[in-house]
Order: structure tokens, then sequence, then C-alpha cells
């Protein structure tokens, strides 16, 4: 049960927005730093390339990047911790990775259109569902 | 009569006199053999609150000096003369415990069960069939009609089977909840209980005639409303059974409904035995479409699937009851339905593809013909909204040829009592001829009509709305045919390109019967697959194909149906028929006499 021990430990509170700051840094690079073994782990070579993965990661961060409060970023960094060791523990599968991390993200890539450019609100809620 | 209601009545005692809750046997005792000593015994409550009559209902007095008085628990009420101790007492809101009466039947009087005490009567009367008589004390609440109703429920269970956990009626069955409500707590009866051969009404009404208590209400309902004599009462005594006389099916359109009126669960309906329980549905107000009554239904459904359809109160359309298209046309709603945007590929056959697709080819090819070419038939099952999207859609293209199928040859949508069944469906029983005439009002409500009758012989682009009687032979061959729909009816055979659409049940929709009345569909379950609603798609055609229409919700759809012209589409009864009137003075001959010679 190391791995899970490893996830339930808790480092201290942040004590400044500055110190939350460079531990999230911090994070980046360790998850920076995994990205070629969750390729080896998940075989997503080709699928997706390390670079994207990398900015994937950027962007997760850069999602909370309005949060000042250290105590919430603490929150989302053990989160993040969380998810990264479920994803090194192979606690997830392929498809998870691949849905989560890579087709996912900006929905399904041969839905967008570069002609949707113009199109009204309702036509792009049409495509989606009939519900809305 | 709701299980709530019927146990708030039984519970009422509870909270006035608690110290006479104490134990209850099956005894009989001197006092509650006569009635005077009951009555005695009931305190005089001089300030009672006023109740409300049950369901609501509102009394019509034909003319007012006729009114007489009665008391039902000592609170007086007044009702028109002729009414029955049992309407009495459901004016005076007392729900009286009932098998046999149906309002809308004739009396028979043979369950007894609706037993309450009249002042200075020696006996218990059956209060469905005893005229109410000025100034009549009748009790419901005292020990004697308690004990009564109790010696019935005994009776009628005698030979009732225990098995309401294999019964479909479990749940909504009114001899379940009278029992819980006012029957007794234990049984006495040790014998054998009789046994009935279940009778072949066919593949629609299910028999478990032993459940039967033979309060004859399908047999009433079938002389008297479905006007056959299909179902009788046959032997006597305790040989009594309910039952065609010789063996054959009940052939009625309306057979259906006796699965509502019996009270047990001897007529189920045989597509829904075992499907599931009444308390797992889930019930949408909604309204047929099958026909042009517009029966007003209430649709059952489990998750995403309709279970059932039954009747819905609207005593000016089809009062209580549905014909059995209506009530058993839901299983078509799960079987062969549209449920991916498909395009006719060059081998003939239809291959799936995402709606951005569909409607670029669609919007593609509609502006390669020239306006006049374009035509649009709108299906009888189309809704008022989509309707009317078609034929703006297709005016903003510049063509006019837009209508709809189901009319007769010369349609013309001027004069709306030209077409509409000017006696409402309530004065359809004063009429002593009928001449059936086919025309869609809903269409013709909003105008759809072509401008030259012969525009598919010479159409380009035909854009089928659930159009599947329409004849497609004359449809020229290089024609381009789109097709929503939401099944795969004959309209498919000849499409080029599929738009999967919404069923009545899954969109919300305004729907116009026989007599002009305008009424909405709700959706009960979700659409099938990547079906979406009527409206939606043609709003969505006409933005791809750069015509976009200037409504994006139902409510605006709505107000542009309410300003299109003469005949808004407001919800509610028929309009009357102003222009009648006016068109009878037009047409005097005005020639013959001339007042200033």
């Amino acid at each position: 049960m190391a791995f899970a021990a490893r996830a339930v430990k808790v480092p201290p509170n942040s004590a400044s927005l500055e110190e939350a700051r460079s531990r999230v840094f911090d994070f980046f690079r360790t998850a920076c730093r995994s990205i070629p073994s969750i390729i080896d782990i998940y075989n997503l070579d080709e699928v997706v390339t390390k670079s994207q993965l990398r900015s994937t990661i950027a962007s997760e961060i850069r999602k909370n990047a309005h949060i000042t409060n250290p105590k919430v970023i603490d929150m989302l960094l053990f989160k993040g911790t969380e998810e990264l060791n479920n994803i090194l523990e192979h606690a997830k599968q392929r498809h998870h990775m691949i849905g989560q991390y890579v087709v996912g993200r900006e929905g399904l890539v041969h839905d967008r259109d570069p002609k949707d450019e113009g199109i009204s609100s309702f036509l792009k809620n049409f495509y989606n569902s009939n519900y809305f | 009569m709701g299980l709530g209601l019927l146990a708030s009545r039984a519970m009422r005692p509870l909270k006035s006199s608690n110290f006479r809750m104490c134990a209850r046997y099956i005894v009989t005792k001197p006092e509650l053999q006569s009635p005077e000593s009951a009555a005695a015994e009931a305190p005089a409550q001089p300030d009672l609150p006023p109740r409300t009559p049950v369901g609501g209902a509102r009394i019509h007095f034909p003319n007012p000096e006729d009114a007489i008085e009665v008391f039902v628990d000592g609170f007086p009420v007044k009702i028109p003369k002729g009414f029955t101790v049992l309407q009495a007492c459901e004016v005076a809101g007392v729900d009286i415990p009932r098998f046999c009466y149906h309002s809308r039947l004739s009396i028979a009087g043979n369950c007894r069960m609706c037993l309450v005490e009249v002042e200075k009567s020696p006996k218990p009367v059956a209060s469905c069939a005893m005229p109410a008589l000025p100034g009549m004390k009748i009790k419901t609440d005292t020990p004697v009609a308690k004990k009564a109703r109790e010696g019935v429920m005994e009776f009628l269970l005698m030979n009732h089977p225990l098995d309401c956990p294999i019964c479909d009626q479990g749940g909504e069955c009114d001899l379940q909840d009278q029992s819980m409500a006012f029957g007794s707590d234990r049984g006495r009866f040790t014998e054998m209980k009789r046994s009935v051969v279940d009778k072949n009404l066919g593949p629609l009404v299910k028999t478990v005639m032993t459940r039967c208590i033979q309060c004859t209400r399908c047999v009433r309902f079938a002389t008297e409303v479905a006007g056959v004599q299909d179902l009788g009462m046959l032997g006597r005594g305790s040989g009594e059974e309910i039952g065609t006389y010789v063996e054959k099916l009940m052939t009625s359109e309306l057979s259906g409904n006796v699965i509502d009126i019996c009270p047990v669960g001897a007529l189920t309906s045989k597509p829904f035995a075992f499907k599931a329980r009444n308390w797992e549905l889930k019930g949408t107000e909604s309204i047929d479409v099958t026909d042009a009554v517009g029966s007003n239904i209430r649709i059952d459904s489990r998750g995403p699937e309709v279970l059932r359809i039954t009747p819905r109160l609207n005593e000016d359309i089809n009062e209580e009851w549905i014909s059995d298209k209506t009530r058993f046309c839901y299983d078509g709603l799960k079987r062969q339905r549209l449920n991916d945007p498909m395009i006719r590929g060059a081998d003939g056959r239809f291959k799936a593809m995402s709606w951005r697709d569909a409607l670029a080819v669609v919007a593609e090819v509609a502006h390669q013909v020239k306006p006049e070419e374009i035509v649009g038939i709108a299906g009888k099952l189309s809704d008022a909204e989509s309707m009317m999207a078609l034929k703006d859609f297709l005016n903003k293209m510049g063509s006019n040829n837009v209508w709809c199928e189901g009319n007769g040859m010369q349609t013309s949508a001027d004069l709306r009592s030209g077409y509409i069944m000017n006696t409402s469906i309530s004065g359809l029983e004063k009429a002593d001829l009928f001449l059936l005439v086919g025309t869609q009002l809903r269409a013709l409500d909003l105008g759809l009509v072509p401008e030259s009758s012969n525009c598919v012989e010479s159409a380009k682009f035909v854009y089928l709305m659930g159009a599947d009687d329409v004849n497609l032979d004359k449809v020229p061959n290089d024609a381009f045919v789109v097709y929503q729909g939401h099944h795969g009816d004959s309209g498919v055979y000849r499409a080029n390109v599929i738009l999967p659409a919404a069923a009545f049940s899954e969109k919300e929709g305004t729907y116009e019967n026989t007599e002009g009345c305008s009424q909405q569909t709700l959706p009960a379950v979700p659409t099938v697959g990547d079906a979406r609603d009527d409206w939606k798609i043609i709003r969505a055609l006409s933005e791809v194909a750069g015509m976009r229409l200037p409504y994006d919700t139902v409510g605006a759809i709505r107000s542009r149906n309410q300003d299109s012209g003469t005949k808004p589409l407001a919800y509610g009864r028929e309009r009357a028929s102003y222009i009648w009137a006016f068109v009878e003075a037009q047409v005097h001959p005005k020639d013959e006499f001339d007042p200033i010679q």
C-alpha cells in the first residue's frame, strides 16, 4: 500500500501566494517529466506527441489561473497530484487518457469545422443536441 | 378514486374520536343495527368548514327553483332535483366508495359498496341508485354505514383471488384501495374460492375473469357508449359471469376503454401486461395526433420508453374515452425509427452522416434549382410550428409550392368555416346525418395551399415533412427528395436525404383537431438517436442555406403563428366562424330588385 500512503500524504499549506506558485511550477515539471512513461504505459505514441500532452497539462493548469487563494491552489495541486499518481499507477485505461487528455479537449474533432465561425448559437446547439 | 382520498376519509375518525378506536371486532351490537341510535349519538356541529365538491366539480342548475337542499353529515348542500344521494355527497365533498357506479354509464346499483345511512330509513341505502329528496339527512360516516361497507367488502373479497402481487391492476385497483380504506382487517373465509374460465376478448384486452366482481361496468360501456351488444352477464348467483355469449372477440374500436373502467384487474391491457407497475411510470399530459379528434391523453413512460397511453378528461372532446388506435399506437414509437441523418449513396443504399454534412448537402441542392421547382409537402402528423417554419423557409427560397397531404382536391384556406367541422364534437350527439370529409385544419389555418396544383410534376427539389401518403410516382426521377420524419415509412423509399425528426411523444407541438381546437403536446420521452424537433431542423436548414428564419425558440415561432395572418392558432376552443354569416348574406341575388327604380 505504498502508493496509497503516498497519495494521502498532504504537504503543509502554502504560506503565501508565491510559495503556492512555485509549487505549481514544481508540479508542472514533475508532470512533464512523467510524460514519456505515460506515453509508454498507455501506448499513446500513435495518437499524441509529447509536446501536445505538455500543452494539455499547461492548459489544465491555466484553467485555474484566476485563483489567488493559496488554500484553494493547494487543494487543486493536491487533486492534480492525485490524478498524476492515478495515471502513473495505471489506475486508468487507455481510453480514459485519450478521452480526457487527447480527444476530449475540444469536443470530437470531426464535429468541428472551420466554417462554423459565423454560425448562430442556435445552429451550434442544434449540432450538439436536441435539447437546448 | 385516489387511495390518498380514501385513506384520509378512513383516517378521519382517528383524529376526532380517538377513544372509540380501541379494538375492532367483527361483531354486531344492537345499537349498530338501529340507525336512530347512531343518529342520536352524533353531536350536532354548528359551524362546519365549507367543503369543496369532489374533483372540483361544478353544479349546473337548469332552473333554480328546482334546487333542493339535503344534509350530508350535517352539512347543507343545494342540489338540482333528480340528483342521486351519491351525487349529493360528491357535491358536499364526500367521496362515496363505489364499484358499479360510473358517472357516464347507466346506474346498475349491484355492487352495494356505496351504502350510506339516511335518517328515518330502516336500512342503509345504495346511494348511487337512490334519488335525493328535499331535506334528506344523509350520513356517510356513521358506524352503520361503515359496517355496511365492511360487510360488502367482505362479500366482494370472498371470491376475489389474492393475486395482487401478480395482477396488473395492482397499485391502481379500486378494490385494493377500498379494501385498504373500508375493508375489515381480518377474514373469516375458509372455504374454496370460486374460479371462472377466462374469456378471449382479442389481442388488446386481457381477461382474468376470476378477479371479476360483476360490477357490469364493461357490459354497460359496451352497450351504451361503444354501441355493441358484445358483452353480457351469464348465469345467476354464484355462477354469474361476464362474457361474450358465444366465443367471439370484442371488435369495437373503443374496446380498450373497458380496461380503464374495470375497477379490478379482470380486464387489463394485453400489450401492457407485466411491463410495469403504475407507480414506476411518469405521466405526461399530452394530445393524441393519430386521428382528427385530438383526444386528451396521458403518456405513461418509464425512462426513454412509452409504456402505455391512457385517456385524460376533456368534456368537450373525448370525455374520458379514447379509441384503440390512440391507446395502443405506442408500440410503433419504439420500432423502425429514423435515428441518424442519412444520404443515399451511388449504390442506392443509405449512409449515416452528421447533421452538419446533411444540412449542407440539402442547402446546396436547394440553391441549385429554380425557386418554382421547390415543393414542400407537410405530412399528416406535422405540428403547426414546423409547418409554419416550412412555409416560411420555402417562401424565403422563393417558392410558394407548399402544401399538405390529406386534403381534398380543391383546397381553399380562405374561409375557415369552409374546412373546419362547424358542428363541434360535443354537438355530434345532436346530429342526424354525417358526411365525413378529410381536411387538415392546422395546415389550412396556416395557409399551406399550393400555388399550382401540379407543382409536383415539375419539381426538382421536394421536401417531405413526414409526408408518406402523397403519390411520389409523379415526382420526376431527377428530383432531389428530402424526407424529414420519425418513421421510415413509404416516403423514405424515394428520398435522397433523410433527416430524423421527433415523434409526437417527444416534442412540444401545437395540433388542431377537426373542430378547430388547438391543443399542445408535451414531450414525454427523449428523442431517439440523433433526431431533432421538426421546426428546429427547418430553422437550422434555413441558416445553412443562408435564409435564416427569425425565430430561435418555440415561443418565438408561436408568436409568429399568432400574427401570421387571419387565422391565428390560439389555444383552446375553436373560434367562432363569424365569416359564415357574412358569406350567406353575400350570396343573396341582388339583380332582381333595385330600390331606386
